[in-house]
């Protein structure tokens, strides 16, 4: 028993931990431990199904290991590590406690067996991580965490309405794989889609991570959309589907890409990218897409997270992360900008770079299948990638042209993060056995064959080519002030015009209700007053002669019922 | 966005900064743009080198990888030129406060300017 | 017959007389004794050895068998019989709790609210009260339940018009309760003298052996609705609960604490007790009684109570009228007449006695510090009284039924016994209901915190000797309501228990 105890708990027990502590270093070593603890505690799991509990007679298995489930799980406390120290300044307990929650419920999540406990962690990780966004303390951030938040919840609902009708349908909970067929799957199945940011449901992905804060969107990019690719993989591998909808979702967010101002958000365009190359794997479903995808969630936190603590680094030191501001910056944060040219390699998949590692599982299984359309699609956006991310990214924010700030490197523990997650991003594309090793299925792949490098190689430099030519010919789009629109405008814009419009006299007649129910409901409490107030005749307790007759009433009707009744 | 060159004092960089002084020089950043240019021909070459194994058809167009590398990058490019016509927005399109529009929190931040 | 670590050697056997003679040996003890402290360490220790005594004769009944007491020896149903199952050994071991809990309480806290005089009559009638509820929940004999049911009746007017140093209105309050209590248990014996009349006998096992055959006699079906009534007035039954809100909130603050916690409950079992084992199961459905009668009644007690709690001013009076409605959705549960009903209904029991005992004593604490339990007055003592406030809050949310707490378990059942029947419209009356009581605590909880203190007084929390036993009270409506393991199962017990080997027809009560 002790062996299994869930993981989760020991996040959230460090959670309480730190309200108690005292403000400062103790609560960042504290923000290091229990990742490391957790991570050491995973890595010694033995598999099988270790702790149940059991609520009003349902049962809940709380650690499910397998190799699945522990590869996440592992990956999740090393991100929270990273996280944490590259936020081992911020001394806002909001955020910390904050950080620990989501991460204790985003492994609680892949820990889960059954899908109460799942949805349980599922909504976990969507309350614990707004607060992330909100601890931005600003106006747009508030309301961009509340959108994000419905969202969220949304997703949630639609997962529990699932679960509940499958459990009517099959009278089991057990989170194992599914087939779409009915209602019930196709909820859980777009409780999932949401969270993993399924093309037209992807837009709180782009809203609301750039509204966190530095360090909460590092945190934030990790968990919640690879919580949603291990649900995927684990409850509809081999989703035919799943290959359609990850091909479009790894298409259309480039195209964004290329116009976005805001480089946090032109990131997390690309986290979505990234995301289609997931669930292409997943909907291959076979041993070898299975693992590219497992590989490419691993790999992809790690550099994600790096691409994102560079910028965040700019952003700490100068206060924006936008193209139209920044440039020239490579003289005075010369670490940083390595670091970011680093993820920047990674990304696009450069051979001994991680993406390299995983990207290749993926479209060679692809392939196998004879799924060539999508062969195509996801190559296009291997390009795409290094384009808008992979030359992007570094090149505005160090390069491009000097934007005259001057601002000096990042603190030594944003180095340290960013430092170790190039290393292991640089380590595991130079030598991904061990990475492998892990993996859910065995794999007999080899990666660095000639053809491989050099097609790799010429796809990444005639893109660069490319983006020179159209750079040097000034084509290539500019970093502007602005934003584009995307889906969120039918909520933001469309649904709010069509309410005022159909509103307008929709809100007289609501008033004229309103006013005529307030009256009513006022008439009614009054009268309640009148009878039931202290003064009312119902609540007057002194006379007794009235509860005599009370009595007597009731006597003569109970006796009445029961002589009635008989005859 | 500065039309005055700003000069920068080698002696208030940082190391690697001071090594890196040298893209300053447009001179040496068309070095670095010819040096794409050859590595895409040596690459190009490269394709004749090595026996392919094709399991797309396609992929026995001598440089496939480079050409559609290249042809997408400008359609994607060209793409997302148009499609600034149509959404692009002023930053304070939804709301005057919107995350875009308003300052990242000053005391969030900690600004050191390296130039003193 | 019983072994274990607790056992004094011998007597075990003699458990179900030492429940009830203990505390009626001590009541006079401290009144001869007349020494304020050793009367309450006479009673602490006597409540402390009637809870050993209750739990053991719980272990033993849980399993679902029986243990009789013959009294002198004299075999029933002549002599007087101790009988001891699961249902009453569960009431038992909620009264001699809930007491020993709330005596180290009330040391405390009639200090301020009796003068030093009349201490050791407090604590001679507080043990004569307990001996009384004791004794008519343990009993088998019908006429014994009266005789027990008028000690623990006679001490508590006794103990109700103790509030009068706080409060002259506490003598009305007595004095009220008197009448209707008097006339309550006058209804009981009537119903008792006309069964005795038509069987001959009055022990509860050979009524239940006897009456089935005599289900038709107009008699016996006037003897019903006696007994239903009498009983129904002791219980607080909606139209019959005039005495109650006055009597508890005027009553000092320990005994409110104690017999809303325990008086009404053990009314609540007789009822059932008589209900269903002495009238068979079948004979009460086919009078029409819990259709036409408690159902109605449970459910307006449900609403109408609830919305007087939300407009009373005095904190306890609020508490008093929830106390109604509570007593409400115990009686839903027995009108449910199924197995689940009756389950909820005994979970109900202990689970409100341990979430109203808390808020009693929390309220009880406010008003040791401050002497009054006026809401508006209370503004403000968040944060002058943290731990009281927090009391409040945390057992208001189980009142409610918040999950996580006692109170949702409750309502679980019950909600569960109204689907098992068919009745969706139940359970949404039940939420509904509950909704009120959100009102009445958010008042509370908003006063308490929210609002700015009424002038510059400076209250100090209460003593520990108040908090500690609130707090464990409040911690058990917690603990109770993540651990079910205990109270489900006793509370299943029970209903088997009551019901009988019997099973219901099915639908029988619809």
């Amino acid at each position: 028993m002790a062996d299994g105890f869930p993981v989760a708990f020991l996040f959230f027990a460090g959670a309480a931990l730190l309200c108690i502590l005292p403000k400062g270093n103790a609560r960042a070593l504290l923000l290091l431990a229990i990742p490391v603890i957790a991570g050491y505690i995973i890595w010694l799991l033995p598999e099988g199904n270790l702790w149940s509990t059991s609520i009003f007679e349902l049962n809940l298995e709380l650690m499910r290991v397998d190799r699945l489930s522990r590869i996440f799980a592992l990956v999740f406390a090393l991100a929270a590590f990273l996280g944490n120290l590259y936020a081992w300044h911020m001394r806002d307990m909001v955020q910390q406690v904050g950080t620990l929650l989501y991460a204790g419920s985003a492994i609680g999540a892949v820990f889960a067996g059954d899908l109460v406990t799942l949805f349980l962690y599922w909504e976990g990780t969507a309350i614990a991580s707004v607060f992330l966004i909100w601890a931005r303390r600003t106006e747009g951030a508030y309301h961009t965490g509340m959108r994000y938040l419905i969202v969220q919840i949304g997703s949630g609902v639609l997962l529990l309405a699932g679960t509940v009708l499958l459990w009517r349908e099959t009278g089991s909970l057990v989170f194992e794989s599914m087939t779409l067929g009915s209602l019930a799957t196709w909820l859980i199945f777009i409780a999932f889609g949401i969270k993993c940011a399924f093309p037209l449901l992807h837009n709180w992905l782009q809203d609301a991570y750039p509204a966190a804060t530095i360090t909460g969107t590092v945190i934030l990019s990790a968990f919640t959309t690879k919580l949603a690719v291990y649900a995927l993989a684990r409850g509809f591998a081999g989703t035919e589907l799943l290959i359609y909808i990850g091909a479009v979702m790894a298409l259309f967010p480039i195209f964004y890409a290329v116009i976005e101002n805001d480089l946090r958000r032109v990131l997390v365009y690309s986290l979505n990218n990234q995301l289609g190359f997931m669930v292409v794997g997943i909907g291959v479903g076979t041993e070898l897409a299975l693992n590219g995808t497992v590989t490419h969630a691993f790999v992809h936190i790690l550099y994600k997270a790096l691409l994102l603590m560079s910028i965040g680094a700019v952003m700490f030191r100068t206060g924006t992360a936008k193209c139209s501001e920044l440039g020239g910056l490579y003289k005075t944060m010369p670490l940083t900008m390595i670091f970011c040219v680093v993820g920047a390699a990674s990304i696009s998949a450069f051979p001994l770079f991680s993406g390299f590692v995983s990207k290749s599982l993926i479209l060679s299984a692809s392939v196998d299948e004879g799924y060539y359309i999508v062969w195509a699609m996801l190559l296009f956006a291997s390009a795409g990638a290094l384009l808008y991310s992979g030359i992007k990214i570094p090149y505005f924010a160090f390069f491009a042209q000097d934007s005259g700030l001057r601002p000096k490197e990042a603190p030594w523990n944003m180095l340290l993060a960013m430092g170790i997650a190039a290393f292991l991003s640089i380590a595991i594309g130079v030598y991904p056995a061990p990475l492998y090793a892990m993996l859910p299925y065995e794999l007999d792949y080899v990666l660095y064959t000639t053809p491989h490098v050099v097609t790799q190689l010429q796809l990444l430099f005639f893109s660069a080519l490319a983006f020179t030519v159209l750079q040097r010919t000034g084509i290539y789009p500019q970093g502007l002030r602005s934003i584009n629109l995307d889906t969120d405008w039918t909520y933001r814009r469309l649904l709010p015009k069509i309410i005022s419009a159909v509103g307008k006299p929709a809100a007289r007649l609501w008033d004229a209700i309103v006013q005529f129910s307030l009256r009513r409901i006022n008439n009614i409490i009054s009268g309640l007053y009148r009878t039931h107030g202290p003064e009312g005749p119902i609540a007057k307790a002194w006379p007794t002669g009235s509860m005599v007759l009370w009595i007597a009433i009731l006597l003569a009707a109970t006796l009445l019922v029961s002589f009635i009744d008989l005859m | 966005m500065n039309d005055k060159k700003i000069v920068d004092d080698a002696e208030n960089l940082p190391w690697l900064g001071r090594k890196l002084l040298w893209l300053d020089k447009k001179k040496n950043v068309d070095r670095i743009v010819y040096g794409l240019y050859f590595a895409c021909a040596i690459l190009f070459a490269a394709d004749f080198m090595y026996k392919k194994y094709v399991l797309v058809a396609v992929e026995s167009i001598p440089g496939f990888y480079g050409l559609y590398g290249f042809f997408m990058a400008i359609v994607l490019v060209l793409c997302a030129k148009v499609m600034r016509v149509f959404l692009m927005r002023p930053e304070d399109y939804y709301a005057p406060n919107d995350v875009e529009s308003e300052d990242y929190p000053e005391d969030q931040l900690e600004r050191l300017d390296n130039n003193g | 017959m019983f072994s274990g670590p607790l056992t004094f050697a011998g007597l075990g056997p003699h458990f179900p007389i030492l429940q009830v003679v203990i505390p009626l040996i001590a009541a006079p003890l401290a009144v001869f004794i007349g020494v304020t402290s050793i009367a309450f360490l006479l009673a602490f220790a006597a409540s402390i050895a009637s809870l050993i005594i209750s739990y053991s004769l719980l272990m033993q009944v849980i399993d679902g068998s029986i243990i009789s007491y013959h009294i002198g020896g004299w075999a029933p149903p002549w002599g007087i019989e101790y009988r001891v199952d699961a249902a009453n050994a569960f009431v038992l071991l909620i009264i001699s709790a809930i007491s020993t809990v709330v005596l180290p309480y009330a040391k405390t806290s009639i200090e301020r609210e009796i003068r030093a005089s009349a201490h050791t009559l407090f604590y001679a009638c507080y043990l004569l009260c307990f001996t009384g509820l004791l004794g008519m929940v343990i009993t088998g004999d019908a006429f014994n339940v009266f005789v027990f049911l008028e000690i623990s009746s006679l001490s508590t007017y006794v103990l109700v018009a103790l509030g009068a140093e706080r409060d002259k209105r506490a003598l009305t309050a007595a004095f009220n309760y008197l009448i209707m209590g008097t006339i309550g248990a006058t209804f009981f014996v009537i119903g008792l003298g006309l069964l005795y009349m038509m069987t001959g006998t009055l022990n509860m096992a050979d009524l239940g052996e006897r009456l089935p055959a005599l289900s038709d006699n107009r008699t016996v079906q006037t003897a019903f609705g006696f007994i239903v009534v009498g009983m129904g007035l002791k219980l607080a039954i909606y139209p019959l609960h005039l005495w109650l809100p006055n009597a508890y909130t005027y009553a000092p603050s320990a005994v409110t604490a104690f017999l809303a916690a325990t008086a009404t409950k053990a009314a609540i079992y007789v009822l059932m007790r008589f209900m269903f084992s002495v009238f068979a199961p079948d004979f009460t459905a086919a009078t029409g009684a819990l259709n036409l009668i408690i159902l109605p009644f449970a459910v307006i007690a449900m609403f109408a109570a609830s919305i007087i709690a939300v407009f009373q001013a005095d904190l306890k009076k609020t508490l008093a009228y929830s106390s109604i409605a509570q007593i409400g959705y115990m009686l839903l549960g027995i009108g449910y007449f199924s197995h689940s009903g009756i389950t909820a209904t005994m979970i109900h029991l202990f689970n409100h006695a341990v979430t109203k005992a808390a808020l009693f004593m929390a309220v009880g604490a406010i008003i040791y510090q401050t002497g009054t339990s006026f809401i508006p007055k209370l503004a403000g003592l968040g944060k002058q009284m943290p731990w009281t406030s927090a009391a409040i809050v945390a057992s208001g949310l189980s009142l409610i039924g918040i999950p996580g707490t006692a109170g949702f378990i409750s309502k679980w059942v019950l909600i569960n016994g109204a689907f098992e029947k068919g009745w969706w419209w139940m359970a949404m009356l039940i939420v509904a209901s509950s909704l009120i009581a959100v009102i009445y605590v958010w008042q509370v909880v908003e006063t308490l915190y929210l609002k700015k203190p009424v002038g510059d007084v400076v209250v100090k929390e209460a003593p520990l000797s108040l908090l500690i036993p609130t707090w464990i009270l409040v911690f058990a409506s917690i603990y109770f309501g993540l651990d079910t393991e205990l109270t489900l199962s006793s509370a299943r017990a029970a209903a088997d228990a009551l019901l009988g080997a019997a099973p219901l027809a099915a639908g029988a009560g619809s």
